[in-house]
């Protein structure tokens, strides 16, 4: 029975045609994996750091200073579309690599997550420089390929929580003060009480940008439940 | 000095073609046992076995030299064997989502066991093993009748090093199961 199936397999090969798949074939398939790999790791970046370029810029990102109810607005206005598509582009990523033993001898959830950790601190660290800004900036004068220009449209970007304000502050007084909102809903004045959370103390002044936790009161004025101040954007003074 | 399987797979990638019979010769007996232990019929085995050298063959130019040729040749064997149950138990999925490969292990590496326990477990082995899922069968077989160590029978399966242990370590207390069972009916 051994020789047969030695006899039989080398009649295959000698006779019938059995190829060996030449070496370029692995090589193109090992570099296409790779150059896979490699697109998949910069979509992620540019995802996420997309995703904490919006919760920046929105506001959203600054809230968790005003402890529970700060990082539940964090939470209810996180990303969801793109958080979909981070968890898509980290899943392929993950099969794409598996086949390679740094990747299978880790339990799925550590290589997963250490993906994940990695891109995120990466990302971070993308969103803190000014390129989301210039890319959003010539993507409002229609300057990029309309895959690329519609990610910062409104599709993507999270919705702000209604209890949470945005904007500068004009006319400063002892128990509050106005600003204009920076979305253009006109003004609004923010009433301070002793239970606001000011968890930088009361470091604003008139031409500040402000976010601001709270619930109207009236038409215009809005009772802060917790002030801080954002980092101000050229476009917005 | 005979030639290693690493240098024997070298000549034959670069050209001596005739030469992949030695390689067949070497492993022929050993994946003919692996594949009846593991699929439990010897039908269709030699079939399988024949497939899994023409497999070899096809893609050995992705096989790299400067590692083991063994658990290369191993891992092209399980993928058949996997195949090879999926297609007759079509209606049972055979490896599903895998709870063992998600979180790591504390279990302990690569331990050797005495020699009573090792015989015990090959005695028990022999009269069991059909009774256990393939999921678990697979590394008793590699462990015990192929002696691979887990670092090896990780590379053959794609899981963590100490799935093994714990695949290993649940696999010898069904055997045990098992075998208490019997002596109760005896």
């Amino acid at each position: 029975m051994s020789d047969d199936i030695r006899d039989k397999v080398m009649l295959m090969i000698e006779k019938r045609g059995v190829m060996m798949r030449p070496r370029w074939h692995f090589i193109l398939l090992s570099a296409l994996a790779a150059a896979g790999a490699l697109i998949l790791i910069v979509a992620l970046l540019y995802v996420i750091s997309l995703a904490f370029f919006f919760l920046r810029e929105g506001g959203m990102l600054y809230t968790p200073a005003f402890g529970g109810r700060g990082w539940f607005e964090l939470l209810r206005s996180a990303p969801l579309l793109l958080i979909v598509l981070v968890a898509i582009f980290a899943l392929i990523l993950e099969i794409l690599v598996r086949r390679y033993s740094f990747a299978y001898r880790a339990p799925l959830t550590m290589s997963l997550g250490g993906i994940l950790l990695l891109v995120f601190v990466g990302g971070f660290v993308l969103a803190q420089t000014s390129f989301h800004r210039s890319m959003e900036f010539a993507a409002h004068r229609g300057h990029l390929p309309p895959p690329v220009g519609f990610l910062y449209g409104q599709t993507f970007r999270p919705p702000r929580p209604d209890d949470m304000h945005r904007g500068v502050i004009i006319t400063q007084s002892t128990g509050g003060f106005v600003m204009v909102d920076a979305d253009g809903d006109g003004t609004s004045t923010v009433e301070l009480t002793p239970q606001t959370r000011l968890p930088y103390g009361e470091d604003f002044a008139p031409g500040d940008m402000v976010i601001v936790i709270g619930d109207p009161v009236g038409t215009d004025t809005i009772r802060a439940f917790g002030v801080r101040t954002m980092e101000n954007r050229p476009d917005t003074q | 000095m005979a030639e290693t399987d690493e240098q024997v797979a070298l000549a034959v990638q670069g050209g001596a073609t005739n030469r992949f019979g030695e390689l067949v010769e070497r492993y022929e007996a050993k994946l003919m046992r692996y594949a009846r232990k593991f699929l439990l019929d010897p039908e269709d085995a030699q079939d399988i076995v024949q497939d899994i050298f023409i497999k070899a063959y096809e893609n050995l130019q992705s096989f790299d030299a400067t590692r083991r040729f063994s658990p290369w040749i191993y891992r092209i064997a399980h993928n058949e064997f996997v195949n090879a149950l999926k297609k007759r138990e079509s209606r049972r999925t055979v490896f599903t989502i895998d709870f063992d490969t998600l979180f790591p292990h504390l279990q302990a590496a690569d331990t050797a066991d005495s020699a009573a326990l090792e015989r015990d477990t090959r005695e028990t082995l022999e009269k069991h093993l059909d009774k256990l899922d393939p999921k678990y069968r697979e590394p008793l077989i590699l462990y015990y009748l192929e002696s691979m160590d887990y670092r090896e029978i990780a590379d053959i399966l794609h899981i963590p090093v100490s799935t093994v242990g714990v695949r290993l370590a649940r696999a010898r207390a069904m055997l045990q199961k098992q075998a208490k069972g019997q002596t109760m009916y005896e």
